[in-house]
């Protein structure tokens, strides 16, 4: 039987910080890189990345935070936020926000 | 500029992510963090559900549910960062099989203990239960009335449970859960040290120069501390990290020397470093001959199997002796572990000499700073108390011992072990503050406190988690509450005592839990449960921290917390129908008043009014019962502890702060213990002072290695260990509901050597049984995985209720401790 994915209606984005063996940062940062959703927005001078995973649910961010993890020159993988947005939270708080889309100064 | 909500969301979340690891990014996300007016969310600090490290998280609550989650970076345990299990902390409430509503075995409209389960009311379920606890009352007193709790109830549950089982029923049969993990530890610091609960701190992390982790794999089961344990050893090069397991694990990643040993024969190691220490001159002889005592401890003491068993028959000392020992002197201590040579325990354990040599040198080099850590593998161990008794000795030798980065430090597997079962003393045989029933002068503090009348509390200690199975089993516990826990699963030989147990026609069994585990499914009553953030509470972590927490959103309607579960129920019995005629005689005020009224409401419980719960919180039992009752539960059960080392700041002081490590003297924290500057407990000139022992010293035990209840034989040639993995926590009652961590790790899979499996002409993935003299487990073999026994160990963990590796262990236990040693046991593996 195949089964017809749904659209999940939800996002949802966490942020983790990586503690590589420095002597596979390289190797590291082209893994993460290489997942779909997933970003590197800072390394710390100890080689820490910091990095984010987006995904349309649970298990899907899972899925690859896993793809991660599993790697051999990752010591420490720590989730530090994670938030959920399901479609109708979204409209709620457009619907409370003048635009869905604010103003950062 | 302009961004999307969820680039603001993801600015969000990569500035908390910056912050903990220390570096910069473009202004737009460091500036958004706290703006949580337009991200509508709620945020609020909450202890951590899973572990006993005890880390914040911040909650974002919106529309009355938790919806996001953060480590909090003002915490000084987690310091932001969050575990794979902390991180889906959200998700542990909303579970499809949430439970709702009380659910009774009917069968026509009636109470049958072989019916099906069948919705009722909260009032109908407190009939029944108080019907049933009456006539185990009438019928065989009070000692047919058991509970058993949980390291993971709140300080206030824990600690109005042990007031209505010991002062209100007057039964001591109440012990909870952390008897599967912490006994042994409280065992091994009552004895060493008269006190309970490290000396050391989480500070001590960034303090040492060595790091030795004696059956303990921190990577997976406590990361938070790991990842602290990983930045030492990164940033400061000389640092080295040694770890002993009967297994491969994650934690042998990080390892400069990782030692695989034959079960058992950690004691034999033990003595070999503390003999180590001695032929090579580095005693601490000031700190031995001020601050220590020599005793040679009793040997040949059983394995608290059930008396009849062959084991406990040949046993020599299983009596009331068992904890005994006698005063003796360096030189004969000496001689005692003198048999313990490099070449003689290598053999035994099978650890090269080489390796032997490099561990003990850590502890001996009077320049290096050594922390210790333990858990499981040391305290579920039929010589647990022992083992615990053993590594203090290697650092009283040596003085390493409450100063930073010297610290023999045990590790907590429940977030609240410490705080409600041991500080709260959920034990069968304690009180609150270190105090046991069995000394009158303990029993009449307790009686004075609570305002009861002398004679109230039963002296003797009541039956302990695996004499509580046994007891059901036999049919002399009949009236039996379970909450917080999923002891169906925990127990070791379920096969032959839980089940039999639960299922007895003579016995009520009430289960309370959020969702259908396997202990609620075989219970007779199931009592659906708030958890967490839905209910006010304080946790005590592994470095002696109390964190408390606000209720942050509404319970699933008909779920009610386990507070509001014990004190309900107390409502249904007066004092008349538990207590006999001559103990009301003398405090006749008490005659006519309900439990609730003399345990909680009139009693300094209930002296908080209303008024002190903040107007815009929630607090669901306080509006319920008309007090603040979580102050109130704490408060008193707090003045035990003040003036006696054990002083806890008052409770407001709590929700404004990340925590604090007792005690708590004059608004300061204590990090370590014992030692005169940072303990103010110290008396002053004394150095380091041990004032759990009357003479302030410590003992160092000279105790043999003795071997494991069960080992190998033609018949059932392999080891079997148990225990947890990273995604689940425990029995997997919870985390199993959060999809993404079960299919992280499905199932539980028997984990072996490729070569063992090759010659059972087995491959990976292939069904097999796992089969004991006790029962037997269908799985799957692994033969590659991040757990790599060695060839004659197999490892299973446990939190897969749909192969119980329960069924196949052996419920032997430590005698002086009834801790369970779940990581020995001979087993056979056959093909199906």
């Amino acid at each position: 039987m195949t089964q017809k994915k749904q659209r999940t209606p939800e996002y949802h984005v966490a942020s983790l910080v990586a503690s590589p063996i420095l002597a596979q940062l390289d190797e590291v940062k082209a893994v993460i890189t290489a997942v779909e959703g997933a970003e590197i927005h800072a390394v710390s001078d100890e080689g820490k990345i910091v990095l984010t995973v987006e995904g349309t649910g649970f298990k899907d961010l899972d899925k690859k935070i896993d793809l991660i993890r599993a790697h051999k020159g990752i010591l420490n993988l720590s989730p530090v936020y994670h938030q959920v947005l399901d479609e109708e939270q979204e409209k709620k708080l457009a619907e409370s926000d003048d635009a869905l889309s604010l103003e950062i100064k | 500029m302009t961004i999307n909500r969820r680039e603001f969301i993801k600015a969000n979340a990569v500035a908390a992510a910056a912050a903990v690891a220390g570096v910069s990014v473009p202004a737009v996300a460091s500036n958004l963090i706290t703006s949580s007016d337009i991200t509508k969310l709620k945020w609020d600090k909450a202890a951590c559900r899973f572990c006993g490290t005890g880390c914040s998280v911040n909650v974002g609550v919106m529309d009355g549910k938790v919806v996001a989650t953060h480590g909090d970076i003002k915490s000084p345990v987690n310091k932001g960062l969050s575990c794979v299990k902390g991180y889906f902390l959200s998700k542990i409430m909303y579970g499809k099989d949430r439970l709702t509503t009380p659910l009774l075995r009917m069968t026509n409209g009636k109470y049958d203990k072989e019916g099906e389960f069948t919705p009722i009311s909260w009032d109908q379920a407190f009939n029944v239960m108080a019907e049933k606890a009456n006539d185990a009352l009438k019928k065989d007193g009070p000692e047919a009335l058991g509970m058993f709790g949980s390291g993971q109830w709140t300080v206030q549950e824990g600690y109005a449970a042990v007031k209505l089982m010991k002062a209100g029923f007057r039964t001591n049969n109440i012990d909870p859960n952390a008897r599967h993990c912490m006994a042994s530890a409280v065992g091994g610091f009552m004895r060493t040290f008269g006190i309970d609960e490290p000396m050391g701190c989480y500070d001590d992390l960034e303090a040492a120069d060595a790091f030795v982790l004696w059956g303990s794999n921190m990577a997976e089961m406590h990361p938070i501390l790991w990842t602290r344990l990983t930045d030492r050893r990164l940033s400061a090069p000389h640092v080295k990290v040694a770890v002993l397991s009967t297994f491969e694990h994650r934690s042998f990643d990080l390892a400069d020397n990782g030692m695989i040993f034959t079960p058992q024969t950690d004691l034999a190691i033990l003595n070999y470093i503390a003999n180590y220490i001695i032929q090579t001159g580095r005693v601490n002889k000031d700190f031995v001959s001020k601050h220590t005592n020599f005793r040679l401890g009793e040997t040949d003491i059983g394995y608290g199997l059930r008396p009849e068993h062959p084991l406990e028959q040949k046993a020599k000392n299983n009596g009331k002796t068992k904890g005994s020992s006698t005063p003796i002197d360096f030189d004969e201590y000496a001689k005692f572990v003198s048999t313990y040579t490099v070449e003689s325990v290598s053999k035994l354990s099978g650890v090269p000499e080489h390796k032997l040599k490099e561990l003990a040198e850590m502890y001996a080099d009077p320049k290096v700073k050594v922390t210790s850590f333990w858990t499981m593998g040391f305290n579920q161990h039929t010589r647990g108390v022992w083992a615990n008794n053993l590594v203090y000795n290697i650092h009283l030798l040596t003085g390493k011992i409450s100063t930073p980065g010297n610290s023999p430090f045990s590790l907590t597997g429940q977030p609240s072990a410490c705080g409600t079962a041991r500080e709260v003393g959920t034990f069968s045989h304690r009180l609150p503050a270190d105090m046991v029933v069995a000394n009158p002068k303990h029993r009449a503090i307790a009686e004075k406190t609570w305002d009861l009348p002398e004679g109230t509390i039963p002296p003797k200690p009541g039956y302990h988690a695996v004499l509580q199975n046994r007891m059901l089993k036999d049919g002399k516990l009949n009236f039996y509450w379970v909450q917080c826990n999923n002891n169906m699963q925990a127990a070791a030989n379920i096969n032959e005592e839980a089940y039999p147990g639960y299922r007895n026609p003579k016995n009520f069994i009430v289960v309370s839990d959020p969702y259908p585990t396997v202990t609620a499914q075989a219970a007779d009553l199931i009592l659906p449960t708030a958890m967490w953030v839905e209910k006010e509470g304080v946790y005590g972590n592994a470095e002696r921290r109390t964190q408390s927490w606000y209720q942050m959103v509404e319970a699933p309607t008909g779920a009610k917390s386990d507070l509001w579960q014990l004190v309900e129920f107390s409502k249904r019995f007066k004092v008349e129908d538990v207590w006999p005629e001559e103990l009301i005689a003398k405090k006749p005020d008490v005659r006519g008043k309900t439990l609730f009224d003399v345990l909680y409401k009139d009693s300094s419980v209930g002296k908080f009014p209303l008024t002190e719960v903040p107007e815009d919180r929630l607090n669901d039992e306080s509006r319920d019962f008309g007090f603040y009752i979580q102050k109130g539960l704490f408060e008193e059960y707090a003045s035990f502890g003040r003036g006696h080392a054990h002083d806890l700041a008052p409770y407001d002081r709590y929700h404004k702060e990340r925590g604090l490590r007792w005690p708590v003297v004059n608004g300061k924290e204590t990090k370590w213990r014992f030692k005169e500057g940072s303990d103010p407990y110290c008396k002053p000139g004394s150095g380091w002072d041990f004032y759990g022992k009357p003479d302030g010293r410590a003992i160092i035990f000279a105790l043999p290695y003795e071997p494991a209840a069960e080992s190998p034989d033609e018949e059932y040639d392999l080891w079997l260990s148990t225990g947890r993995v990273l995604e689940h926590w425990h029995s997997g009652s919870m985390t199993q509901r959060v999809p993404e961590l079960y299919k992280a790790m499905p199932d539980a899979l028997v984990y072996m050597h490729p070569d063992d499996a090759k010659k059972r002409n087995m491959r990976r993935g292939d069904l097999v049984k796992l089969i004991s003299r006790r029962g037997e487990v269908q799985t799957r073999v692994e033969t590659r995985g991040r757990n790599k026994p060695p060839i004659g160990l197999v490892y299973m963990p446990w939190f897969d209720a749909s192969r119980l590796v329960n069924k196949v262990t052996l419920d032997a236990t430590d005698p002086l401790s009834k801790e369970t040693d779940y990581k020995k046991c001979a087993i056979k593996i056959v093909k199906v």
